[in-house]
């Protein structure tokens, strides 16, 4: 097998191993979940699959039978879990809808807020971090520093309040909350975006000093390449790499970001869900929306690994 | 009569610090010029000023002609246009001057297609072509972490010289390559003069000077000490420093006496040493005594430094025996490194590793302050954090840590291969008589051959 | 929950050493100042930060309420002192529960390496398969409004960094010829720990530290913003801006105060160690 191949399928089953244990971990938590809280756990889970109208006292004996809920719990850990790998998810306590449905819906609306974020940080720390890293230690380097210690302090939900006061309510140039049409993307996806630029910026800006005086850009030059095919065939591929390395590195703020920005601009994606159904003590969609932010974080991982791998012909593990 | 290069009265200043220069000299085209010094001598900004690519808080002053055409007062990006064209850079470290995610086919081969402007096709025959004179076949595909020094070398040679360029710069070459590569990459260099072109050499070691001939210049804190026909120089230098600088080369030195005992301190048997699975080599005997000096000689990767590590205790042996004589002590070996910061703790002021090496071991502090004395270390260096010493007082800090255990024998790993070859003839002189005063045995690895048969009462070559 | 560059866990102060001693000063002094407002708490001014006065609600500041009432009419600054106590001392304590152990183990996996190393490490991918406030989010949804659940989430996401840090910095410092030569000088493994893994690990750890306290403040006023960590009435910073965030058009100076709060809090931490941390 070709090392390429090889360090390629190391990817995927470190990536799919890891998908394995966010199921379980979702799993095992919202089974504890469903002992742990006040009630009898057998009309929750009735309740879960039928929904509270049709549901009485029989349908909670048949699931207690069926389950097993006199079982030691390993064993009805072990079902539980079982039936989470098949994918079934049950209904919501809540809406009384298959989860499976209400998060198809909610999926897109999440993946496009964690798009539009990603564009917007990129959209500020690409242009602020080359313009910094071409001149380290000048004035817009510094101020830009600055700026990145100071945004970095605040958290998402503290700087999207500001920005809905300020641009929403202030000065009316966006809607404050929900989705009517991709207005409302634009102050979620800074909330999110600033965040995530305060220290990608930076990564950015190494990036380019790293560059600029490395060995091999010059040798690049003295051996007679432009500097114009010097940055396209050198630079801008060994700069690209540590950035999109870090890019990986802020998935895990920019998911569980996703699930407060959501929440303050009450858009209506997979985290304000999440969070909803941990108000309403709604387990089976808290369940199925914590396994499907795990996996679209292990999927978006899955991504950044490929996409450095297709930088990176050296095949190192990172 | 248009020299290839021309240099009159140059110098560089850090603002209104005065770096290196004046420096004057001509070559002719077929000729060579060398560049010689130590460390931080300032031999690099005349190459520097000469090409353009000085750091920007530098600035040269001088005239600087290349061709017939005066390049010091063109603007940068006329004198990029000569780059490659008309002067070809072989860069010092050729591993950090190749792109790591290139390979090193298409490195060499976008030199042919962009500076030389040769078609796709013709780029990629005169690529192959290169590669295949550089005895470089099978290399193509590798990229630069790939490759050893001496081909990485050869790889950056191949991209440099692509277009032809009449003449050639060469940075301290041979930086880090062992003897065999060494001799290969000066071969190299030798050609260029021998085919028309002008070749100017920035080198540190007297033996490169000698075998490159040509005109020779000896920098020393960025003046100039002597300047004239390479073959004269090195046969009746005028100026002190170049003597030292001479004497300095392993090959003048003179031949070191013995002050072995017939008391054994440790027997090697059958030794045989694995890397990972694959056995480096086996069946090793060898008799260590008191107060000799064995030389431990070999290519790269061949397992020296396995088998020094063998011999201290710190790796098993896959067969065979290490036997240590009745006087030894437990700690009685000890280890010299080839990089000295890398063997004391980096944040750590350096009086107190000695110092908890004399508690642990009861010595006398007094003891540790005589052996400081005799290798010349000044006690207030010991005040200092690693990384504030120079490399050869650190080495020789550290030759007076390991006394300070009162060892019987010392396992230096190449602990001079860094140092300057002034400071590394002390170093190893120092050595030389630490063995005597103290009937310590030392066994050295180095890959340098005269070092070996100088300095050693024998050598051990490993092959 | 996660610091940004919690994957490539490697501290580096890289600034001009004045300019970054100044913004460290700062740093601490507002956390000197900080420690000690949240020590002395709401018993500092002699006010109840619970009791109720709905005859003077959404007060402006007066010499009575320096920072005037909330939509209940409780003083604000005595509100703000308990949020400030109950957000720093679960920072200090998670900090504790997690540096502690996590370093130790750190050290204990790098030092024996083996078949040690590898469960541990496994327990560590296993922590941080899930991003670490999607965690904290289960544990506190399993018993709503603890500050149990809240500390005993944090501690344990927090923990992981420490240990993957130490891990790798304590494999690299150990395997350096400077620790082969210590121990061919006959040093002992305290003397190995003291003059190479401390000096070595010991600023990164300060960092992981101060970055790791900020995370969980931000953590607790996150989830107390979105009601699903701290409940009401509970003085508590995110839930404080929950509360007072409909009342913005009335007293926009009210729900400014919570989020600068935050803000200074966690710019104190992240000053005192330098300000920037990345990989």
């Amino acid at each position: 097998m070709s090392p390429p191949l090889k360090s390629m399928l190391g990817v995927l089953a470190a990536r799919g191993l890891q998908a394995v244990i966010v199921a379980l971990i979702v799993g095992i938590v919202s089974f504890a979940m469903m002992y742990a809280l006040p009630g009898d756990a057998a009309y929750r889970i009735a309740a879960g699959r039928y929904g509270y109208d049709m549901m009485d006292a029989a349908a909670a004996e048949v699931v207690r039978l069926e389950l097993g809920l006199d079982d030691p719990w390993l064993i009805q850990l072990w079902s539980w879990i079982g039936q989470l790998m098949q994918f079934d998810l049950g209904n919501s306590l809540v809406y009384g809808s298959p989860v499976v449905d209400e998060i198809a819906t909610q999926l897109g609306f999440s993946l496009l807020l964690a798009g539009g974020a990603v564009a917007a940080s990129l959209l500020i720390a690409l242009p602020v971090g080359i313009v910094s890293g071409l001149n380290p230690g000048g004035l817009f380097d510094r101020t830009s520093m600055g700026l990145s210690v100071f945004l970095r302090a605040i958290p998402a939900f503290a700087l999207g309040i500001v920005l809905v006061l300020v641009f929403a309510v202030q000065l009316k140039l966006f809607p404050v909350a929900g989705f009517r049409g991709f207005d409302n993307l634009v102050l979620p996806s800074f909330t999110l975006g600033i965040g995530l630029a305060a220290v990608s910026n930076r990564v950015v800006r190494d990036a380019v000093v790293d560059a600029m005086n490395a060995d091999w850009r010059l040798f690049s030059r003295t051996k007679g390449l432009s500097s114009r095919l010097t940055l396209i065939r050198h630079v801008l591929r060994n700069a690209a790499l540590p950035v999109v390395t870090y890019v990986g590195v802020q998935l895990a703020y920019l998911i569980e970001g996703v699930v407060i920005v959501e929440t303050v601009f009450a858009w209506p994606g997979i985290g304000h869900a999440l969070v909803h159904a941990i108000f309403g003590r709604d387990i089976a969609m808290v369940q199925g929306t914590a396994l499907t932010l795990g996996l679209l974080y292990v999927a978006l991982n899955l991504i950044i690994d490929l996409a450095c791998r297709l930088i990176d012909p050296r095949g190192s593990v990172a | 009569m248009i020299y290839s290069i021309e240099v009159k009265d140059l110098s560089v200043f850090a603002g209104s610090t005065h770096l290196m220069g004046p420096v004057s000299f001509k070559v002719k085209p077929g000729g060579t010029l060398v560049i010689m010094g130590e460390t931080g001598a300032g031999k690099s900004l005349i190459a520097q000023a000469i090409l353009g690519t000085l750091p920007g808080v530098l600035r040269a002053e001088g005239e600087i002609t290349v061709n017939g055409r005066r390049v010091d007062q063109l603007y940068q990006i006329d004198r990029a246009a000569l780059w490659g064209r008309e002067i070809a850079t072989l860069p010092q470290e050729p591993w950090r001057a190749l792109d790591p995610l290139m390979r090193s086919f298409k490195q060499v081969k976008e030199a042919h297609r962009y500076v030389a402007d040769r078609q796709a096709i013709e780029a990629d025959l005169a690529t192959t072509e290169a590669f295949e004179a550089l005895g470089l076949s099978g290399a193509e595909q590798r990229l630069p972490g790939a490759l050893s020094g001496g081909m990485a070398q050869r790889v950056a040679f191949a991209a440099a010289t692509a277009a032809n360029a009449p003449i050639l710069l060469a940075d301290e070459p041979t930086k880090g390559l062992d003897s065999a590569r060494h001799a290969k990459v000066v071969g190299l260099l030798a050609q260029v003069p021998q085919a028309g072109g002008t070749l100017l050499a920035i080198t540190h070691e007297a033996s490169v000077a000698r075998h490159l001939g040509g005109t020779l210049i000896v920098m020393r804190d960025g003046t100039l000490v002597e300047q004239g026909a390479t073959d004269a120089v090195l046969k009746t230098p005028s100026d002190p420093f170049t003597r030292d600088l001479l004497n300095a080369d392993p090959q003048n030195w003179p031949k070191t006496q013995s002050h072995t005992t017939a008391e054994t301190v440790l027997t090697v048997r059958d030794l045989a040493v694995e890397r990972g699975k694959k056995c480096l080599f086996e069946g090793f005997n060898l008799d260590v005594h008191a107060g000799e000096k064995i030389a431990l000689t070999g290519p790269s990767g061949i397992g020296k430094t396995t088998l020094l590590d063998a011999i201290a205790g710190l790796l098993k042996p896959a067969s065979g025996t290490v036997t240590r004589g009745q006087s030894l002590p437990r700690h009685g070996v000890q280890k010299l490194y080839q990089d000295p910061p890398a063997a004391f703790p980096s944040r750590v002021p350096l009086v107190h590793t000695l110092r908890d090496v004399a508690r642990r071991h009861k010595t006398d502090w007094s003891r540790v302050m005589q052996f400081l004395e005799q290798l010349g270390i000044h006690p207030s260096l010991l005040e200092r954090l690693p990384d504030e010493v120079s490399g050869g007082e650190l080495q020789r800090i550290s030759i007076a840590r390991a006394l300070t255990v009162g060892p019987k024998v010392l396992l230096a790993d190449e602990p001079t291969s860094r140092l300057d070859p002034i400071t590394q003839r002390e170093t190893l002189l120092m050595l030389d008589r630490i063995a005597e005063d103290e009937k310590i045995a030392i066994i050295l690895v180095t890959h340098d051959q005269s070092i070996a048969q100088k300095w050693a009462d024998r050598e051990i070559s490993l092959v | 929950m996660t610091d940004q560059s919690n994957m490539m866990a490697l501290p580096h102060l890289q600034h001009k050493p004045s300019k970054l001693r100044l913004a460290r000063v700062l740093g601490f002094a507002l956390l000197l100042w900080l420690a000690i407002v949240a020590v002395g708490g709401p018993d500092l001014i002699g006010q109840d930060p619970a009791k109720q006065s709905l005859l003077s609600t959404l007060e402006r500041p007066s010499l009575a309420h320096p920072l005037g009432t909330d939509h209940l009419g409780r003083d604000m600054v005595a509100r703000l002192l308990s949020g400030a106590q109950l957000s720093l001392s679960l920072a200090f304590l998670s900090v504790i529960t997690a540096g502690l152990p996590g370093t130790i183990i750190g050290i204990t996996a790098a030092w024996f390496g083996g078949w040690i190393d590898r469960i541990l490490g496994a327990f560590a991918d296993a922590v941080l398969a899930l991003p670490g406030l999607l965690l904290v989010l289960m544990l506190a949804a399993m018993s709503p409004g603890s500050w149990w659940a809240l500390y005993a989430g944090i501690s344990l996401t927090l923990w992981v960094e420490y240990f993957r840090y130490t891990r790798q910095r304590a494999r690299i410092v150990l395997a350096e010829p400077s620790v082969e030569a210590s121990r061919l000088l006959g040093l002992g493994p305290w003397l190995l720990v003291r003059r190479h893994l401390i000096p070595e690990i010991g600023p990164g750890l300060l960092t992981i530290a101060a970055f790791g306290a900020a995370t969980a403040v931000t953590s607790v006023a996150a989830l107390g913003f979105v009601s699903v960590g701290i409940r009401p009435p509970t003085a508590e910073w995110g839930v404080m801006m929950t509360e007072l965030l409909p009342y913005w058009r009335e007293a926009p100076f009210l729900i400014l105060q919570p989020v600068g709060c935050l803000v200074i809090t966690v710019l104190a931490l992240h000053l005192s160690v330098g300000g920037m941390r990345r990989p």
